[in-house]
């Protein structure tokens, strides 16, 4: 079975900048809550999914795994540039992205790294669906 | 700028006169909006790294997002008003196998590349230059660069002979 890897609750995601602006809290004042481009790849074992997510700190970031639900968000501080701001082409603010992968994955098990602005996660399969080559014998 | 001329009047009796104000305001908030998000928008693809470019009395401030890259990865030349910022990021690695060098020419969803199979290519790989012109002289040997969680800065004082002079004036 080949699992399908989609955007769950979003649309296909575009590349960055989204210009999708949401309310991180219904409190605060409304900010910008970008779609990091991210590489999915099924390497039978796991499912590895690298996300670029410069700008972010590792405290600030929040990996959740619930049914079958990759969940990603990252809160990014403000940087303002010295003196006026006199080019801007590309904006600041929040990371959120979350992917269904579906059932057979070891939740216990996950990892994330983040480095270098980037975000790698290590979703494993449970040993019991991940495949298996059979040897096939001469009579 | 407004399109029409408000009228002093507005309220229950006048519904049109707040809507057309709402209209007013929106279309002013639209076009005093800067350039970046929503409409007007260039595209990703079009430049790589984008910029942001800070001015202060003493110095020019840039920022590039460039996720993944070693600061060893890039290089930076300042020429007179001329910035050249130059690197290569590389493919992503799977723990499976390495990526190869090549394997970039067929991007997709649904790749296979021997075990490995990609879901989402989104990330960008390979070599890049971006040249920019910057509004004034900088003092190239005080250029200084970090890169710090994929961000890169790049601060450029500018040349003496650019700064604002402060002239004292003296009590006659």
């Amino acid at each position: 079975m080949v699992p399908t890897f989609h955007s769950a609750a979003q649309p296909a995601a575009p590349a960055r900048p989204d210009q999708s602006v949401e309310s991180s809290q219904p409190t605060a004042a409304p900010c910008l809550v970008y779609q990091p481009n991210v590489d999915v790849c099924d390497c039978g074992a796991e499912v590895m999914l690298v996300a670029d997510m410069p700008g972010a700190k590792a405290d600030s970031m929040n990996v959740s795994f619930e049914d079958g639900v990759l969940a990603v968000f990252a809160q990014v501080p403000q940087r303002p540039l010295q003196g006026r701001q006199i080019g801007q082409e590309y904006g600041i603010g929040d990371y959120r992205r979350s992917f269904r992968l579906g059932e057979g994955f070891d939740a216990s098990q996950i990892s994330a790294e983040y480095r270098r602005g980037v975000l790698t996660i290590h979703v494993p399969r449970l040993a019991a669906v991940r495949p298996r080559k059979i040897e096939v014998r001469s009579a | 700028m407004p399109l029409y001329r408000s009228l002093p009047r507005s309220g229950l009796d006048f519904p049109l006169v707040e809507l057309r104000d709402e209209l007013d305001r929106l279309w002013t908030s639209l076009t005093a909006a800067p350039p970046l998000h929503g409409w007007g928008v260039r595209p990703a693809s079009d430049v790589f790294p984008a910029v942001n470019i800070g001015e202060s009395d003493d110095c020019i401030t840039i920022e590039a997002e460039l996720p993944g890259l070693d600061a060893g990865d890039i290089d930076i030349a300042v020429n007179g008003e001329e910035l050249v910022l130059k690197g290569a990021r590389p493919e992503t690695q799977t723990p499976a196998a390495p990526a190869k060098p090549d394997a970039g020419a067929g991007h997709g969803n649904g790749e296979r590349q021997a075990s490995v199979t990609w879901h989402r290519r989104e990330r960008g790989t390979g070599s890049f230059e971006r040249r920019l012109m910057l509004p004034t002289g900088v003092d190239a040997s005080r250029v200084e660069a970090k890169l710090v969680d994929g961000v890169l800065t790049i601060t450029c004082p500018k040349a003496p002979e650019r700064q604002p002079h402060k002239v004292a004036v003296r009590a006659g």
